[in-house]
């Protein structure tokens, strides 16, 4: 068999990925709709706990053949049980990686890296948000670039992940000071500085659970 | 007609508006379909949108506007044309909600085409905003800080023609004609609506100007563009018409401004 770092991202492994992301919102949603009762509408934690466990659900009722399959999946799921800005967003990111990813059976890095960039560059299509507006794009963006420099370092994927993750959480601590441009917190004006955006934080822990999901894979 | 998709954050919201709306269209009224809430809460959700569009396009319509209230709707409807199946022409709006989809809803009730629709309602917050370019491209509603100003030579029951500015003239040509307001209202949306539906009948385009305060002119398909005028009581309007009905249409809605809308006190009854 091979060990923990074939440099592969099998199904099961995205599969995990989604389990693990689960598992850490619902145990983070309560202070995720903290964060967000400070500059939003105390909602985040509750709608993103509510979409990951639709994803759940799906994927153990019937699990996809191919990556591309369990990434469209997730999406839908969550576009239609998140609701707000975050499911279309969330949903948006997710199905901008299923096209780029396609029907395979595994990813290696470049090709996670493409489709991850390519999700990213769909939400900031979609909501319009750059880099600094104090939105999930913040955490995103960080990934998604940490990502691609690890690739194409040709990086082990396991260390590429972490890279990754800890990038999404530099950029997701970088929103403290941030004065909210899109999204509900961007009403609040210079009321909103001085807090840690929730959709940059939930982004965040969904790249340290494909990072944490797939290191602790054994191979 | 085209078919408008209401998308809110609260089914009762999106109800009462269409609601709302569907008071100023008389007679058939254009196919609408709502996708409000998420999972039985206040959200949004593009599946839904993506649902409500199909369904549209399923009956035949021409086109579907999109009429969206507060921020993450705009992004459902955006996912949502990614998300359908029908190949329909779709627009989702950029107008206000309650007035958007009033504006949408009369003036798509005449058989107009999705764009000029689409426009109109876009436009929606120019006759709140005083402005008189209805087809002005709508700006954030937050800048607008200053009142409507509005004009005070307009005294109820000034009905002389010579307080109008010097460009009332008698006019001999059957496809212009000038014409008072009567209505204790003024040209508020109800009568707004009834113009519109009016010249949606003819072929012929009309072009209104209240000759009072030098407002206008504008569409008479518009009635977000009519409502801006600020024509009231005892203002003189001017209907200019073109096209081949042009003076069948200027005649049936000048006869219609002359009988203030049907809103004059019927003589008391013995």
């Amino acid at each position: 068999m091979a060990g923990s770092d074939d440099g592969r991202l099998t199904v099961d492994d995205l599969v995990a990925w989604m389990f693990r992301f689960d598992e850490r919102i619902a145990a983070e949603a309560d202070r995720l709709t903290a964060l967000d009762s400070a500059i939003g509408d105390a909602d985040h934690g509750t709608n993103i706990a509510r979409g990951t466990g639709a994803v759940r659900k799906r994927l153990a009722d019937a699990p996809p053949d191919d990556a591309g399959a369990l990434l469209k999946s997730s999406g839908m799921a969550l576009v239609s049980t998140v609701g707000g800005a975050s499911g279309s967003l969330y949903g948006t990111l997710f199905l901008e990686m299923a096209k780029s990813v396609g029907p395979t059976p595994e990813l290696d890095t470049a090709g996670l890296a493409d489709a991850f960039r390519a999700g990213v560059a769909g939400v900031v299509a979609r909501g319009r948000a750059e880099p600094g507006d104090k939105t999930m794009v913040d955490a995103l963006q960080p990934a998604a670039e940490a990502l691609s420099a690890a690739a194409e370092g040709g990086r082990p994927i396991v260390e590429s992940l972490r890279e990754a993750a800890a990038a999404a959480a530099l950029g997701r601590d970088a929103t403290i000071p941030l004065v909210a441009r899109k999204g509900r917190a961007s009403y609040l004006g210079e009321r909103s500085a001085d807090h840690l955006d929730p959709g940059a934080t939930s982004a965040a822990i969904l790249v340290q659970a494909l990072a944490d999901a797939r290191s602790e894979r054994i191979g | 007609m085209i078919g408008l998709v209401v998308v809110s954050h609260s089914p009762g919201l999106a109800e009462a508006a269409v609601e709302l709306g569907m008071q100023m269209v008389h007679g058939e009224a254009p196919p609408v379909r709502i996708a409000a809430g998420s999972d039985g809460r206040f959200g949004t959700d593009a599946t839904a949108v993506a649902a409500a569009i199909d369904e549209l396009a399923g009956q035949g319509v021409p086109g579907v506007l999109v009429v969206t209230d507060l921020g993450s709707a705009v992004l459902s409807a955006g996912l949502a044309l990614e998300l359908r199946e029908s190949t329909t022409e779709v627009v989702v709006g950029a107008g206000p909600f309650v007035e958007g989809i009033t504006a949408g809803l009369v003036l798509a009730a005449t058989g107009a085409a999705l764009d000029e629709v689409a426009r109109e309602s876009a436009a929606a917050l120019d006759a709140k905003r005083g402005s008189s370019d209805a087809t002005a491209a709508a700006a954030p509603a937050e800048r607008v800080v200053e009142p409507v100003v509005q004009p005070v030579d307009a005294a109820p029951g000034d009905a002389a023609p010579a307080a109008a500015p010097a460009e009332a003239v008698e006019v001999d040509d059957p496809r212009s004609a000038d014409e008072v307001v009567v209505n204790p209202e003024g040209l508020h949306a109800r009568p707004a609506a009834l113009l519109v539906q009016a010249v949606g009948a003819f072929d012929a385009v009309v072009d209104v100007t209240n000759l009072t305060t030098g407002t206008g002119p504008v569409p008479a398909r518009s009635m977000i563009g009519l409502m801006s005028l600020g024509a009231k009581q005892g203002h003189a309007v001017r209907f200019d018409g073109s096209g081949p009905d042009a003076a069948t249409a200027v005649d049936a809605l000048r006869r219609l401004l002359a009988d203030g809308f049907g809103e004059l006190p019927t003589p008391a009854a013995g």
